[in-house]
């Protein structure tokens, strides 16, 4: 396994959300705006990465039958840690993704790459594996974040990023964000689950033509080498 | 012992290993992060009940909630110095909330008024951060439970054009000093 690769794979062409389809429920419920969209992403990111090294590093003690309890087990302990510590540090995020962020112990994505990879590979890659597909759910939610803040509001970085007094980062939820046109024009239908469901489909589309796209550019030129080569061994 | 037995006893030692120390981990995140999480649910309760008695954390305790209707909760100050009375009862116009505190001498420490629907310009300056409202809330610090207006015999000046207000809140901090009592009592 190579990190390129599986950085490759984490953005891209294994995207959790887009390709693999795990862990979509709290992407629609919660991506209304960009400071929920970052908070969920990193939180998912730091208990995915968490976990796939508990497991990597336990995966030849544990028995075959109970893996999945103990999976389980070890996910919803570090998600009641990450828990706590933004109720205690963060309260801003705590509130605004309330009941997702315990829900992150059932989210697919964790116990999915528990089980199909973390289960065989070594510690190190599944480090990797964590932080690059938690990446890769980070940069999902941020896209369906701005998308649909932006038509839903016409904002851009709610809760993130204030302008009332210059330029500036807000850890606390409370930046205005940046109007970009007067939120009565925005499609208020966006920032309901329902925006959420049409985002993520939108997303999804765009990225299975470009998957098409660039496995069937992959195969003319395979072909292409192909012939040459074939055509070479002709004029020899 | 057969065989399944014994496979069955293991793994549910493993089992429970694994779960003890995910336990014990977890007892110790909650030990650091209890009082944070504390201090921030309560942030604004505290910062209303820390202008009046100052304490870092305020434990709702028990009274007599059929005796005193208007009494919405009572919480002693973890620091010892007393008790936080928050109040909800009739004004002039609506209903005022306040909060008064109350030292172990069953002297008030402090009222402050959180909610409040009276007149803007007259009964409102009970709860106004100008010098009027400074002053007329002012009075009420060191007060017992013989507090009362100057017309009644007592040492507060009511405020311009609202005696109601006045009454209503000399009264309300008196009733507050009364639970207390009957919680020291």
């Amino acid at each position: 396994m190579n990190i390129k690769k599986q950085f490759g794979e984490g953005l891209v062409t294994n995207n959790p959300v887009l390709v693999q389809q795990i862990g979509m429920c709290a992407t629609m419920a919660i991506t209304t705006t960009l400071f929920n969209g970052v908070g969920m992403g990193l939180s998912v990111l730091i208990i995915l990465t968490c976990c796939n090294v508990v497991v990597s590093a336990i995966r030849k003690i544990i028995p075959g039958e109970i893996r999945l309890a103990i999976f389980v087990v070890v996910i919803a302990g570090f998600v009641t840690i990450v828990d706590l510590l933004l109720q205690a540090y963060i309260p801003a995020l705590s509130s605004a993704l309330g009941v997702f962020i315990p829900l992150i112990v059932v989210n697919c994505i964790i116990i999915g790459r528990a089980e199909a990879f973390c289960q065989k590979n070594k510690v190190s890659a599944c480090f990797f594996d964590g932080i690059f597909q938690g990446l890769g759910y980070t940069c999902v939610l941020i896209l369906m974040c701005v998308f649909r803040e932006f038509v839903g509001s016409g904002k851009f970085g709610g809760g993130l990023i204030d302008i009332t007094n210059g330029l500036r980062f807000t850890l606390d939820g409370t930046g205005s964000g940046i109007q970009i046109f007067p939120s009565e024009y925005g499609a208020a239908v966006m920032n309901r689950p329902f925006g959420g469901f049409i985002t993520l489909g939108l997303l999804m589309a765009v990225m299975q033509y470009a998957l098409k796209k660039n496995a069937k550019k992959k195969a003319l030129a395979e072909r292409a080498a192909a012939e040459a080569a074939a055509d070479k061994e002709e004029d020899e | 012992m057969n065989g399944d037995t014994k496979k069955i006893l293991r793994l549910t030692f493993i089992l429970f290993v694994i779960c003890a120390i995910t336990a014990g981990i977890l007892g110790v995140v909650n030990e650091v992060t209890k009082d944070t999480i504390y201090m921030q649910k309560n942030a604004k309760t505290i910062a209303a009940y820390s202008a009046v008695l100052k304490s870092d954390r305020y434990d709702p305790v028990e009274f007599d909630s059929e005796a005193f209707p208007t009494i919405d909760e009572v919480s002693k100050a973890d620091n010892g110095s007393g008790y936080v009375v928050k109040t909800t009862f009739p004004g002039s116009q609506s209903t005022i909330t306040m909060v008064v505190g109350v030292d172990n001498d069953l002297k008030c420490t402090g009222i402050s008024i959180v909610e409040h629907g009276e007149t803007s310009g007259l009964g409102a300056n009970a709860a106004s951060t100008a010098e009027v409202g400074v002053n007329f809330r002012a009075q009420f610090v060191g007060q017992g439970e013989d507090i009362a207006l100057s017309s009644g015999g007592g040492s507060i000046q009511a405020l311009t054009g609202a005696t109601q207000t006045s009454t209503s809140v000399t009264n309300a901090t008196a009733t507050a000093i009364t639970v207390v009592k009957s919680i020291l009592g």
